[in-house]
C-alpha cells in the first residue's frame, strides 16, 4: 500500500517580469512504507522542487498528493497535521539559531501537545543519542560543526514520530569531511526501515541505500528503476550523460 | 605612502582645530571675568534660586517622573502597536489573506510617520479628546506618542522580521507547527533579538520627543525647566540643567543596550 501517491504533479513559477518557468510537468509516482527512494538529476531538473512540493511548502500548480489515502492538494486538507507525519531535512539545515538543541528537538513535540516536555525530553536525549550527539544537548547551534547542524536536523525531525522523511540534498552544503557522518546517521536509518525521501548527489550512497531511483530531467521522470538498472545500465541516452559526467570523478 | 582613507589624517587636524577653539573660549571666559570670586558667587546664588530654594529641584525630578512615565507607557503601546502592524504586512506578503488589514497599516504607517508628532499630539488632545476634559492629558500624551512610536516600530520590526532566513520559517513549518506558531516561537524571537538596539534606539527618541508634552499642558521635564524659569526670571541655568539630565539619561540607556546586546548574542560565536 503507498503511502505516498504522486498523480501527474506540475509547478509553474511566475517570475517577477510575469514569464511562466515550468519547473514540473507531469510527474507521477508513489513510494510504499519502509522504501527508500532516491531522487538524481541536473541542477534545475526540479527535483528539489518535487520534493518540496510532497509536504506543500511550495505549493503545486496542479496534480493530486495522496498521503495515507488523504488527498493533501485539497482545500480541505489540515496540512499542518499532514507535516507532523512528513518531515523535511534541509540543505542548509534551518536549525533554530536562537534555541538550545535541545529546544531545537522538542518545540514542535511539545507546541503540539504530541508529548509532555519530559517525554519529550526523554526522546530527545535518545535521538541525539542515536545520532551521536548526546553531549550537545545543551549545546548552541551556531557552536556546532556543520555534519552536526546536520544530525541535529534530523534528530528534531524524528522528534516528530514521522512516517515519512524528506532529505532535500542533506550533505550538499557540507564540507566534505563531514559528508561521511551525515550519511552514517542515514544508514542507520534507513537500516531501521525508516520511509524515505532522498534529493542528493551522492551517487554512490543512494546506490546503497535506495530501493528504486527516480532520475528527474526537464521537469519529468525520465527514468526509474532499481539502483541496479539506473546506475549500472541506463536506458535513457539523457540518464548516461548525466552518470557519465558525475560518476567519472 | 599614507592611505588616503585614512582615519587619523583627519581627526588629528579636527583635534588640533578643537583645542584651539577650547582654549580661545577659555581665554574669553577669562576676560570676561568668568572666573573671579564674584562670578562664582553669583552662580552659585541663581543656582540657589532656582533649584534650591522652595524646593524648586522637586519641579525637575516630578517633571521627570512624568517624561519618564510618558515615554515607558508610549514604548509600550508603541511595541505592541508595532508588532502587530509589522506581523500584519509580513503575513500579508507571505500569503495570508489579510488585505484588508494590510492596506489599514500601510495607510497608519503613511500617516502617522508623514506627520509631525507636535500635530498628533495637539490634534490628539484638542480634537479627538476635547471633551474628556477629566482624563489626565498625561494619557493623552502616551495614546498620542505611542500611536505614533507605533509607526516606526512597525518598519524596525519588519526590517528584523524580513531579515530571517526564509528557511527558518520553511523549517518551522515542515515540522507541523502553524504560521502563527512558526511566527510566534521561531522568527519573532530571532527578528527581536535583532532589533533590541533599534528599539532602544527608538525608546530613546521617544524620550527626547516627550519634551513637547508642554504644549497640551503637561509638567514633563521641558515644562518643569520653564516653569522655574517663569518662577526666577533666570535663562539659562534651568534649561541647562533640563538638558544635562536629559543627556545623563540617554548615556545611561545607550550604556544599557550595548549591555542588553552582548547578552543577547551570548550562544552565537
Amino acid at each position: 500500500m503507498a503511502i505516498i501517491e504522486v498523480k501527474d504533479l506540475h509547478k509553474t513559477f511566475i517570475r517577477q517580469d510575469g514569464t511562466k518557468l515550468e519547473v514540473l510537468r507531469g510527474i507521477s509516482t508513489e513510494i510504499n512504507k519502509g522504501e527508500k527512494i532516491s531522487v538524481i538529476g541536473p541542477s534545475g531538473s526540479g527535483k528539489s522542487t518535487f520534493l518540496r512540493c510532497l509536504n506543500r511548502i511550495e505549493e503545486p500548480t496542479s496534480g493530486v498528493i495522496n498521503f495515507k489515502g488523504e488527498d493533501i492538494t485539497s482545500p480541505k486538507c489540515d496540512i499542518n497535521l499532514v507535516r507532523r507525519k512528513m518531515c523535511m531535512v534541509f540543505q542548509h539545515f534551518y536549525l533554530y539559531p536562537h534555541l538550545t538543541v535541545r529546544k531545537n528537538l522538542t518545540l514542535s513535540p511539545v507546541l503540539l501537545k504530541l508529548m509532555t516536555p519530559d517525554e519529550a525530553d526523554a526522546k530527545a536525549r535518545e535521538l541525539l543519542a542515536r545520532v551521536g550527539l548526546a553531549d550537545k544537548i545543551d549545546e548552541w547551534p551556531d557552536r556546532l560543526s556543520g555534519g552536526q547542524k546536520q544530525r541535529v536536523a534530523i534528530a528534531r525531525a524524528l522528534a516528530m514520530n514521522p512516517d515519512v522523511l524528506l532529505f532535500d540534498e542533506p550533505t550538499s552544503a557540507l564540507d566534505p569531511e563531514m559528508i561521511g557522518e551525515v550519511l552514517d546517521v542515514m544508514k542507520e536509518l534507513a537500516d531501521s526501515g525508516m520511509t524515505m525521501y532522498l534529493v542528493t548527489h551522492e551517487m554512490g550512497f543512494a546506490h546503497k541505500i535506495s530501493d528504486r531511483v527516480l532520475f528527474i530531467d526537464k521537469g519529468v521522470i525520465s527514468e526509474e528503476g532499481t539502483p541496479d538498472e539506473v546506475f549500472d545500465d541506463p536506458k535513457q541516452p539523457r540518464t548516461k550523460e548525466f552518470l557519465s559526467k558525475v560518476l567519472r570523478r | 605612502m599614507r592611505d588616503k582613507f585614512s582615519r587619523h589624517d583627519g581627526a588629528g587636524r579636527g583635534d588640533v582645530i578643537l583645542w584651539i577653539f577650547g582654549l580661545a573660549l577659555l581665554y574669553l571666559l577669562w576676560n570676561s571675568g568668568f572666573f573671579t570670586a564674584a562670578a562664582w558667587q553669583d552662580f552659585n546664588r541663581r543656582f540657589y534660586q532656582n533649584f534650591v530654594k522652595d524646593k524648586r529641584y522637586m519641579m525637575l525630578v516630578d517633571g521627570l517622573k512624568s517624561t519618564i512615565f510618558m515615554t515607558s507607557g508610549a514604548t509600550l503601546i508603541g511595541v505592541a502597536v508595532g508588532l502587530i502592524l509589522s506581523v500584519i504586512r509580513v503575513a500579508y506578503k507571505g500569503g495570508v489573506p489579510i488585505p484588508l488589514l494590510n492596506k489599514f497599516a500601510e495607510f497608519y504607517i503613511t500617516v502617522l510617520r508623514g506627520t509631525p508628532a507636535m500635530v498628533q499630539l495637539l490634534i490628539w488632545n484638542f480634537t479627538i479628546f476635547a471633551s474628556a476634559r477629566d482624563l489626565n492629558t498625561q494619557y493623552i500624551a502616551i495614546l498620542a506618542f505611542g500611536l505614533n512610536s507605533g509607526a516606526y516600530v512597525a518598519e524596525i520590526f519588519r526590517g528584523g522580521i524580513e531579515s530571517i532566513d526564509p528557511g527558518q520559517m520553511e523549517a518551522a513549518r515542515s515540522l507541523g507547527l502553524s504560521y502563527g506558531q512558526s511566527m510566534r516561537y521561531v522568527i519573532l524571537p530571532q527578528a527581536l533579538r535583532n532589533v533590541v538596539p533599534m528599539l532602544f534606539n527608538e525608546f530613546i527618541a521617544l524620550l527626547k520627543e516627550t519634551s513637547i508634552a508642554g504644549y497640551i499642558g503637561i509638567d514633563d521635564l521641558t515644562r518643569a525647566g520653564q516653569n522655574i524659569q517663569a518662577l526666577t526670571l533666570e535663562h539659562s541655568q534651568p534649561l541647562v540643567m533640563v538638558a544635562i539630565i536629559y543627556l545623563v539619561i540617554v548615556l545611561f540607556l545607550t550604556r544599557l543596550v550595548r549591555k542588553l546586546e552582548e547578552w543577547l548574542s551570548r550562544g552565537r560565536r
